[in-house]
C-alpha cells in the first residue's frame, strides 16, 4: 500500500473529498456537484461557451484580479496607517522594511488591470448581445459592479497621500460640490433656505459627506480608507455572488438561441 | 326576442371570505396592517436619515479662519503677494489704492492656480482657467471670478484677513466695504 | 527643446529588443499563414517585413544615431505643414503657398462632401424608389466599385478631409477629435476589408513601427513610460485587438447569415464537461494573468511623488486615468453637468439599455448587420467618447491643460489664447446692443433680468430636449417610436441627446468660441 493510497483511504481525506479523483466521466460530474468552489459552474457546458475567442475570459479575469487585490490589500494593511503623520512614510518605507515590497506594485497594477478587464468584459457582453432577455437584470448588476470597481480604485488612489493622490482626489471630489441641490456650488442649492438659514453650505453638502471635512485632509484619508478596505469590498463581494448566481439561473453563459 | 332588460342578471361572484372590497387606500391607511407597515417605513426612513446625519460631525478640527498679514504699507501697488498662499490659501493683492485678499481656490474645480508674473495672470493647472490680477476670470472653463475674503485693519494697525466670510463678484458683493481696504 | 537626449544607449538597447520581438512575431505569423492557412502571399510578405524589423533591431544594437523620427515629421505631427516645410528650406511665402493650396483643397473637399451627401441621400434617393439611407452593404459590394457606393465614397471623402486637417494644422484638439470620429466611421464602413487578417496585421505592424520610432523622441518617451500611463498604452492595444476580434467574427457571421447559415457559434452546440475542459482553461488563464502581473510589478515601480501639499497644485493636475474622459468633458461643461449629471446619466443609461433595446436579434453571438444602430451608438460612446478621450487626456493634455502634440515638449509657458464668449453676449450685446445687468440677483427684478439675459440659451436648451424628441419620432426614428412605445423611446432619445451634447458643445467651442449656452453663475447654473 503506497503512501498516496494510505492518505486517500484515511478518514480525514475521505471526510473532505467524498468521491474519488475526477478521472472518469461519472466522477467528473460528481466533483462539480460536491465541491463548494466548483459548484459555481454547471456540470457541462456548450463548447462555444468555453471558446476563448467568444468569451475573452474577461469576466473571469476580473474576478481573479478582485481576489488578487483582496489578498495583496490585506497584506498591505499590516504596514499602513491612515493618518497624515504616517500614511506617506509607511508607503515610502514599505519597500525597505519588507522583503517583497513589490506587493504594492501588484496591488496597484492589479487595480489598473481590473478596470481595463471589467470594461472589456462589458464590451464583449454588449457586442454578443448577451444583455438581452433573459439577462437584463444581470447586466444591471454588472453595471453596479463596474461603478463599484471604479470607486474602489478611486478611493485607493488617495491612500499613498502623495501629490498625485491628493490632487487627483481633489479634482475628482470637487465635482461633488456642484451636485444639483446637494452640493453647495450646485444649481438650486441656494434655494434650499429655511428661515434665512442655508441648508446646504460647504459644511453640509455632498462633498462634505464624502470628505469628512471641507478639503481633502485627515478625515478624508480615514473615510476613503474605510470605504476602500471594508465597505466597498463587501458590497462588491455580495454583488459578485448575485452576478454569478444569476449567470447560472438565467441560462448559463450566453450563446445563440 | 326579449328586451335586454329582462335578461336575468348573472349571479354576482360570491365574495371570497376576507376579501376587502374597500380598496387599496383603505388597506394602506386604515387597517392595523397598514399602520404596522407605515410605522416600519417611517422608522426605516428615520434610521436612514440618522445615518446620513452621522456622516456630518458636529465639530470639525479646522485651522483658525483669521490671520494677520502685516501693515498695509508693506504692500506695493500692482504686486501679488504670495507669502500667505502656502499656509492660509490667500493671495493679497494691491491694485492702486485697494488691497484685497483673493482665495487661492479655482472656481472651476478647486485646484490652486499659479500666479504667472510674466503674463500677469493666475492660471489654473487643472483645466487652464485664467484670472486677471483682480480675480476676474477671462479664459478657460472657470464660470466666475475668484472669491475674496473679508479684509480689515485691526486695532494694532495690521491687516486682518477673515476667511470665514467670502465675497463673490457675480453677486455684487465686491463693493462691500469689508471686501477690500482702501488706503 | 526643453527635454534631454533623444537617443541613449539604454533606449537603443531596449528598442533593439522591441524590434527583435516584432521581427519574430512577423516570422511566426508568416510561417503560420504559409503552412496552416496555405496563404503564399502572406507567407512571403510577413517574413520580409520581419526582416525589416530585424535590420532596425541590428541598427539599434549597433547604436546607429540616425534611426529616429526626422524632425520634419515631428513638426508636421505637432504643428502642421508650415513648420515642417522649414526643414526642407521652404519658408515664407512659399510655405504659406503650400498651406493655402492645402486649405483650398480642404475647403473644396468639404463642398464635394456636402454635394455628395445631398446628391446621394436626397436627390438620388427620391428618384430611386426611396431606398436611401443606411444599409450600405447590400449594394455595390465587393466588385471593385467601392467608390460607387455612396456611404463608402463619403467616408473616403471624410478621410481625405481628416488627413488634410492633420497635415495642415498638426495634431490639436479639433483635428484629433475629427480624425478619431472619421477613423471610427471608416472602420465601420470598411469593416469587411479592414478586419481581414492580412490588412489588420499590416495595421498592427504599422502601429509597432510608429510606436518604436516615436520612442526615439525624448518628450514622447517621457510621457509614455510614466508608470501610471502604461495601462493606457496597454488599453489602446487591447481595445484595438478585441474590437478587431469582435468585428472579424461579426463579419463572418453576417456573411453566413446571407448564405442562410446559422452563426458560427451555433456550430458548437454540443456539450462538454466542465471538468476538465473549463476548469483547466480557467487555471491556465489565472496562471497567465499572475505571470503578467508579476512581471509588470517587478519591471515598473508604482509611482510615488512628493508628499501631499494642499497649496502646491502640480501642473498639470490629472484625475486617475480612467476618469480622464470625464476631465476632458470638464473643459466644455460645468462641473455640475460634466462631473455629476452626465456621469449619472452614463450609469443610468447603461442600466436602462437592456430594457430599451427591443431588437431581439443578435443574442449570444457576434453580429453587426442584425443590430447596427445599437452597435454604432455603443461603439461611439465607448471608443470615441471614452477611450480616445482618455488617450487625449493622458498624452496630449499638458501644463495648464493646454493641448500638446505627441512630440511637443510640455512647456508650462505655452500661450494659448482662450477668450470664450457666452451665447447671451453674442445675442444681446453683440447682436442687438442691449445689456442686461443687475446688482442684486437675489431680488425678483434681478432674477427676471438674468432670466431675460439668458432667454435665448434657455429656449435653445428647452427646444433641444422638448422639441427634438417628437420631431425625431416623426422622422428619423419613426419606426423605432412605433416599435418601442412612448416610455422606451423617450428614455432612449433623452440619453442619446445628452450623449450628442458633448460633441455639439465641442464644435461650438471650436468654431465660435462659445463658452456657455446658458450662463447663470449667480446660481451656479451654466450649460
Amino acid at each position: 500500500m503506497s503512501v498516496g493510497d494510505f492518505i486517500r483511504n484515511s478518514q480525514v481525506w475521505k471526510s473532505i473529498f467524498r468521491h474519488p479523483a475526477p478521472k472518469d466521466r461519472r466522477n467528473r460530474v460528481v466533483v462539480m456537484l460536491t465541491n463548494f468552489f466548483l459548484h459555481l459552474h454547471p456540470v457541462s457546458i456548450r463548447k462555444q461557451g468555453i471558446a476563448l475567442s467568444y468569451t475573452w475570459c474577461m469576466g473571469g479575469i476580473t474576478f481573479f484580479l478582485f481576489l488578487v487585490e483582496t489578498v495583496t490589500g490585506v497584506l498591505l494593511m499590516f504596514y499602513y496607517r491612515p493618518t497624515l503623520e504616517h500614511a506617506y512614510n509607511d508607503i515610502v518605507t514599505l519597500g525597505q522594511v519588507t522583503t517583497l515590497g513589490v506587493l504594492r506594485e501588484l496591488h496597484r497594477w492589479g487595480a489598473h488591470a481590473m478596470v481595463i478587464t471589467i470594461w472589456l468584459h462589458m464590451y464583449r457582453v454588449f457586442l454578443t448581445g448577451s444583455y438581452k432577455p433573459p439577462r437584463e437584470f444581470n447586466w444591471v448588476v454588472g453595471v453596479i459592479l463596474l461603478v463599484l470597481t471604479l470607486l474602489l480604485s478611486f478611493t485607493g488612489y488617495l491612500l499613498p497621500w502623495d501629490q498625485l493622490a491628493i490632487w487627483a482626489i481633489t479634482v475628482g471630489s470637487n465635482m461633488a460640490r456642484a451636485t444639483p441641490l446637494l452640493g453647495h456650488e450646485g444649481p438650486g442649492a441656494k434655494l434650499l433656505v429655511i428661515g434665512g438659514v442655508e441648508l446646504i453650505h460647504s459644511g453640509s453638502d455632498a462633498r462634505f459627506a464624502l470628505l469628512g471635512q471641507r478639503f481633502v485632509g485627515e478625515m478624508t484619508l480615514l473615510r476613503f480608507y474605510v470605504l476602500h478596505c471594508i465597505a466597498l469590498p463587501l458590497a462588491v463581494a455580495l454583488l459578485i455572488a448575485i452576478h454569478f448566481w444569476r449567470v447560472r439561473k438565467d441560462g448559463g453563459i450566453s450563446g445563440p438561441l | 326576442m326579449p328586451p335586454l332588460g329582462s335578461k336575468p342578471a348573472p349571479a354576482k361572484p360570491a365574495a371570497k371570505p376576507g376579501s376587502d372590497r374597500r380598496g387599496f387606500f383603505y388597506t394602506i391607511f386604515a387597517t392595523w396592517f397598514g399602520a404596522a407597515w407605515a410605522a416600519f417605513t417611517v422608522s426605516m426612513a428615520a434610521m436612514t436619515l440618522g445615518t446620513v446625519r452621522f456622516l456630518f460631525p458636529n465639530v470639525v478640527a479646522e485651522p483658525p479662519s483669521t490671520f494677520k498679514a502685516g501693515t498695509p504699507e508693506q504692500y506695493e501697488p500692482g504686486v501679488v503677494v504670495e507669502r500667505y498662499k502656502q499656509e492660509y490659501g490667500v493671495w493679497i493683492v494691491r491694485i492702486d489704492n485697494q488691497i484685497f485678499a483673493l482665495s487661492t481656490v479655482c472656481t472651476h474645480l478647486g485646484c490652486t492656480p499659479n500666479w504667472l508674473e510674466n503674463e500677469q495672470k493666475f492660471k489654473c493647472p487643472c483645466h487652464g482657467s485664467g484670472f486677471y490680477k483682480d480675480g476676474v476670470n477671462f479664459e478657460g472653463p472657470a464660470p466666475r471670478p475668484l472669491e475674496r475674503y473679508k479684509i480689515s485693519i485691526g486695532d494694532d494697525g495690521q491687516i486682518v484677513v477673515d476667511k470665514s466670510r467670502k465675497f463673490q463678484k457675480e453677486l455684487g458683493q465686491w463693493n462691500d466695504p469689508d471686501a477690500s481696504i482702501t488706503l | 527643446m526643453v527635454g534631454g537626449q533623444d537617443l541613449t544607449p539604454a533606449v537603443q538597447n531596449g528598442l533593439a529588443g522591441y524590434y527583435g520581438l516584432a521581427a519574430l512575431a512577423n516570422l511566426a505569423y508568416g510561417a503560420l499563414a504559409y503552412y496552416k492557412f496555405k496563404d503564399k502571399l502572406q507567407g512571403f510578405v510577413w517574413p520580409v517585413v520581419g526582416g525589416v524589423f530585424a535590420v532596425l533591431a541590428l541598427l539599434n544594437l549597433a547604436h546607429v544615431p540616425w534611426v529616429k523620427l526626422p524632425i520634419w515629421y515631428k513638426d508636421l505631427s505637432d504643428h502642421g505643414i508650415v513648420r515642417s516645410l522649414m526643414h526642407f528650406g521652404v519658408v515664407g511665402t512659399a510655405a504659406d503657398g503650400v498651406f493655402y493650396v492645402g486649405l483650398g483643397l480642404l475647403i473644396l473637399m468639404c463642398f464635394v462632401l456636402a454635394g455628395d451627401i445631398i446628391y446621394s441621400y436626397f436627390l438620388r434617393a427620391s428618384s430611386a424608389n426611396g431606398n436611401g439611407g443606411g444599409n450600405a452593404n447590400n449594394r455595390g459590394n465587393g466588385n471593385g466599385g467601392w467608390l460607387r457606393e455612396p456611404l463608402s465614397r463619403i467616408t473616403a471623402e471624410l478621410v481625405v478631409i481628416a488627413l488634410l486637417g492633420l497635415i495642415l494644422f498638426g495634431t490639436n484638439a479639433i483635428s484629433y477629435f475629427v480624425a478619431s470620429i472619421v477613423g471610427f466611421m471608416a472602420f465601420l464602413v470598411w469593416r469587411k476589408t479592414l478586419t481581414k487578417p492580412m490588412v489588420i496585421w499590416g495595421i498592427f505592424n504599422a502601429a509597432l513601427l510608429f510606436g518604436g520610432l516615436s520612442m526615439t523622441d525624448y518628450d514622447f518617451r517621457t510621457i509614455i513610460i510614466k508608470p501610471d500611463n502604461v495601462p493606457i498604452v496597454g488599453l489602446v492595444f487591447v481595445v484595438g485587438f478585441f474590437t478587431w476580434l469582435a468585428f472579424r467574427k461579426a463579419v463572418i457571421n453576417d456573411e453566413r447569415r446571407k448564405q442562410g447559415l446559422p452563426p458560427a457559434e451555433k456550430e458548437e452546440e454540443d456539450k462538454v464537461l466542465v471538468w476538465p475542459d473549463l476548469v483547466y482553461t480557467e487555471l491556465i488563464c489565472m496562471v497567465v494573468v499572475t505571470i503578467v502581473l508579476i512581471v509588470w510589478a517587478v519591471a515598473l515601480p508604482a509611482p510615488l511623488e512628493q508628499p501631499a501639499s494642499s497649496t502646491r497644485t502640480p501642473n498639470p493636475s490629472k484625475a486617475p486615468w480612467y476618469f480622464l474622459g470625464l476631465q476632458e468633458m470638464l473643459v466644455y461643461y460645468d462641473p455640475w453637468l460634466a462631473g455629476v449629471v452626465l456621469p449619472t446619466l452614463i450609469i443610468l443609461g447603461l442600466m436602462a439599455m437592456p430594457y430599451i433595446d427591443f431588437n431581439q436579434k443578435g443574442n449570444g453571438y457576434f453580429t453587426f448587420e442584425e443590430r447596427p444602430f445599437a452597435i454604432v451608438v455603443w461603439l461611439f460612446g465607448f471608443i470615441v467618447l471614452w477611450v480616445t478621450l482618455i488617450f487625449l487626456g493622458t498624452f496630449l493634455r499638458g501644463p495648464n491643460w493646454n493641448f500638446f502634440g505627441l512630440y511637443e515638449p510640455w512647456d508650462p509657458h505655452k500661450l494659448v489664447p482662450l477668450n470664450n464668449v457666452n451665447l447671451s453676449d453674442y445675442f444681446w450685446v453683440r447682436g442687438l446692443g442691449i445689456i442686461w445687468a443687475t446688482n442684486d440677483p437675489q431680488s425678483l427684478s434681478g432674477f427676471l433680468t438674468i432670466l431675460m439675459r439668458e432667454l435665448p440659451g434657455i429656449l435653445l436648451v428647452l427646444g433641444y430636449f422638448m422639441i427634438l424628441p417628437p420631431v425625431l419620432a416623426k422622422t428619423i426614428f419613426r419606426s423605432f417610436y412605433l416599435r418601442m412605445g412612448f416610455i422606451r423611446y423617450m428614455t432612449m432619445i433623452i440619453i442619446l441627446l445628452f450623449m450628442a451634447s458633448l460633441p455639439i458643445k465641442m464644435v461650438l467651442r471650436w468654431t465660435i468660441n462659445l463658452k456657455y449656452i446658458v450662463a447663470i453663475p449667480e446660481f451656479f447654473f451654466n450649460i
